[in-house]
C-alpha cells in the first residue's frame, strides 16, 4: 500500500517533469534550439502567481487577488516574457545573421535570459521560499486506502489534455504542418510560403503556456514558490525528455513520469541525497543501452518532431 | 510578361553568384536556362523565389514588384519553385506533402486539385499514407512538382528535375511539363539536358559565371548548337584530329 501511495506521489512530481520536458522537446524538435530560458519561465509563473495572490499588482495597484485569478495572470506573464525571449534572442540574431547563430548563439543568449530574469526575480522578491495561499480546503480524498489530493488530479488530467491537443495540434493542423515543414527542412518550407518569422512564435507561445502551466500545478501543489524552484525542475525534465527519446511529446510524457517515480522511489528507500545520482544514472543506462532514448526517432540524437 | 528581373544581382560574401542579369518569362511561355556547374542558376531561382535576397535589382511578378516581399506573397502572387534535390519532407506522408503545397490556400478546394493530382500520378495516390520517404527518386520529383501545382501557380520554376532520373522518367516528366503548359502554367526550367529543354521551350538563357552570355529563341540556340556547347563546356564537337605525316 505505502509503495502503491508513492506511486501516485510520484506521477503528481512526475506530471510537472512531463509538461516542462514537453516544452524542451517542442523547441528542440521545431528549431533546433536548446531553451534555456524554460525553466525561468516556470520559476517566473509561480513567483508572479504567489505576489499576485499574496500582495496583490505592484506598486499597491491593488489589494491581493483571488489565487485562481492570479494564476491565469501569471501563465500570461510567462507567455509574454517567452515572446519576449524569441523576439531578442532567436528572431534578431537569426534575421540579421542567418544560420550561422544555429545552435550555440541562441542557446548561449537563452541562457542569459534565464540568469537575468531569475536574478530580477530575487531583487524583487528575494531569494527565499514563500508560501503559496493556494486552495485552503482540505481536498484530499481517499480512494480505496490511497490518498489523493484532488488538485493533483485535476492538474494530470490537465496536463494530459493539454499534450494531447499539441499533438493533435502538430499531426493534423495547418499550422502543425507548417512547424513539422521548418522542423524537417526549413528552406523548403519557406519556398512554400510558411513565414518562419510568423509561425516561429506559435513555439514560444505553446512553450510559455506550457511553462506556465508547469508553474502554476506546483504552486498549487506543493504550496511553496521560490527563485530557484526552475533549476531543479529543468533539469529533471531535461533529463525526462531524453529518456523518453528526442522528437517524441510522447516520449518526454513517458520519461517525465520516469524520472518523477524515480525520484519518489529513491527518496523513499535510500534518503534525499540518492536523488541525483539516481536520475542521472537512469539516464546515462538508458542511453547506454538504447541511445535514441525510450521512444525517440531511429535516428540517434535527430530530435526533429 | 508574368515574371520579369531587372538587373538582378546575388552575393554571398564576395562571391556574385548572380551578376545585373535581366531576364522575362511570358503569361504561359516555356523559357529555360542554361549553364555549366556552377554558373548561378539555382541562385537566380532562388531569388526569384524569395529565398535568399537579391544584392541588386527588382523582380516584378504580375505587374508588382515583389523584390522587398516574402516567398509566402510570391506564391501568393502565383509562382512557386521545385527545388533541386526535389526537398520533399522525408518525415511527412505524401498526402501531408501534397497539402504543404497548399499552406497558403484559405478557398479551401485544395481536396480536388490534391485529387486531380492523384488521378495523374496514380503511384502518390497507392502511397497517399505512407512516409515519403519510401518513394522511389522518379516518383519523389512528381510529389514535388505535385506539391507546387496544388498551390495552383501561374508560374512553375523547375531546378534541375530530371537530375537522377531514369530515361524512362525523364521522358514523362518533359511531357508532363508539355501538359502543364498546354493547361496555361508559364514554365521557367533550369536544365542540364540542354537539347530537351530548348526543344521544350521557346526561348532560352544561357549564363555564365553569374551572367547571361547568350540568350534568343530555342530554334537559333539549337541551331547554334557549337556555341552552346562553347558555353556549357565539355560537349563541344572535337575539333577534326589532326593527323601527322608518316
Amino acid at each position: 500500500m505505502l509503495l502503491l501511495q508513492q506511486l501516485v506521489n510520484s506521477v503528481m512530481l512526475g506530471s510537472v517533469y512531463v509538461t516542462v520536458a514537453v516544452a524542451f522537446t517542442l523547441t528542440i524538435g521545431i528549431l533546433n534550439f536548446l531553451n534555456f530560458t524554460i525553466p525561468t519561465l516556470f520559476m517566473l509563473a509561480g513567483m508572479i502567481g504567489w505576489a499576485l495572490a499574496e500582495r496583490g499588482l505592484p506598486f499597491g495597484l491593488s489589494g491581493p487577488l483571488p489565487w485562481p485569478l492570479a494564476l491565469l495572470v501569471a501563465v500570461a506573464v510567462a507567455i509574454l516574457a517567452s515572446l519576449v525571449v524569441e523576439r531578442f534572442t532567436f528572431r534578431y540574431l537569426k534575421a540579421r545573421y542567418g544560420d550561422a547563430t544555429e545552435h550555440a548563439i541562441p542557446l548561449v543568449s537563452s541562457l542569459g535570459f534565464l540568469l537575468i530574469i531569475e536574478n530580477l526575480v530575487r531583487i524583487a522578491y528575494g531569494t527565499d521560499s514563500q508560501r503559496f495561499p493556494g486552495p485552503e480546503a482540505n481536498l484530499t480524498v481517499e480512494i480505496g486506502g490511497l490518498f489523493v489530493r484532488l488538485p493533483q488530479i485535476v492538474s494530470l488530467v490537465a496536463v494530459l489534455a493539454i499534450v494531447a491537443a499539441l499533438s493533435l495540434l502538430l499531426k493534423r493542423s495547418r499550422i502543425g504542418r507548417g512547424l513539422r515543414a521548418i522542423a524537417e527542412n526549413p528552406d523548403a518550407a519557406t519556398i512554400l510560403g510558411v513565414d518562419v518569422n510568423r509561425i516561429v512564435p506559435v513555439v514560444f507561445v505553446l512553450t510559455g503556456l506550457l511553462c506556465g502551466l508547469a508553474g502554476v500545478l506546483f504552486a498549487i501543489n506543493y504550496g511553496e514558490v521560490s527563485p530557484a524552484m526552475g533549476d531543479d525542475v529543468g533539469t529533471k525534465a531535461i533529463a525526462g525528455m531524453v529518456v523518453g527519446g528526442l522528437g517524441s511529446i510522447w516520449g518526454a510524457v513517458a520519461g517525465g513520469l520516469i524520472v518523477g517515480l524515480t525520484e519518489t522511489m529513491t527518496i523513499n528507500y535510500f534518503g534525499a541525497d540518492t536523488v541525483q545520482v539516481a536520475v542521472w544514472g537512469l539516464l546515462l543506462l538508458v542511453l547506454f543501452v538504447r541511445p535514441q532514448g525510450l521512444f525517440g526517432h531511429n535516428a540517434i540524437g535527430k530530435g526533429k518532431l | 510578361m508574368l515574371l520579369e528581373a531587372e538587373g538582378l544581382s546575388v552575393t554571398y560574401g564576395r562571391t556574385r553568384a548572380v551578376a545585373s542579369v535581366d531576364l522575362a518569362v511570358g503569361e504561359g511561355e516555356i523559357v529555360t536556362v542554361l549553364g555549366a556547374n556552377g554558373a548561378g542558376k539555382t541562385s537566380l531561382l532562388r531569388a526569384l523565389q524569395g529565398a535568399v535576397k537579391p544584392s541588386r535589382g527588382r523582380i516584378v511578378l504580375g505587374g508588382r514588384d515583389v523584390t522587398a516581399q516574402s516567398s509566402a506573397a510570391r506564391v501568393r502572387g502565383g509562382m512557386v519553385l521545385v527545388p533541386e534535390g526535389r526537398q520533399i519532407f522525408v518525415s511527412m506522408s505524401v498526402h501531408e506533402n501534397l497539402l504543404m503545397g497548399a499552406y497558403l490556400r484559405r478557398d479551401g478546394s485544395a481536396d480536388a486539385d490534391i485529387a486531380a493530382i492523384y488521378e495523374r500520378f496514380p503511384n502518390l495516390a497507392r502511397r497517399r499514407d505512407m512516409k515519403a520517404s519510401v518513394l522511389s527518386g522518379g516518383e519523389q520529383q512528381m510529389l514535388a512538382i505535385g506539391r507546387a501545382l496544388v498551390a495552383r501557380p501561374r508560374l512553375v520554376m523547375l531546378d534541375e528535375p530530371s537530375l537522377g532520373l531514369s530515361p524512362l522518367f525523364v521522358e514523362q516528366l518533359f511531357s508532363l511539363l508539355r501538359d502543364l503548359n498546354r493547361d496555361g502554367i508559364a514554365i521557367l526550367l533550369v536544365e542540364q539536358n540542354t537539347t530537351m529543354a530548348l526543344e521544350l521551350a521557346s526561348r532560352g538563357y544561357v549564363f555564365e559565371l553569374g551572367e547571361v552570355v547568350l540568350e534568343g529563341s530555342s530554334d537559333r540556340l539549337l541551331g547554334d548548337e557549337a556555341l552552346v556547347a562553347a558555353y556549357l563546356g565539355g560537349a563541344a564537337p572535337l575539333p577534326p584530329p589532326n593527323h601527322p605525316g608518316p
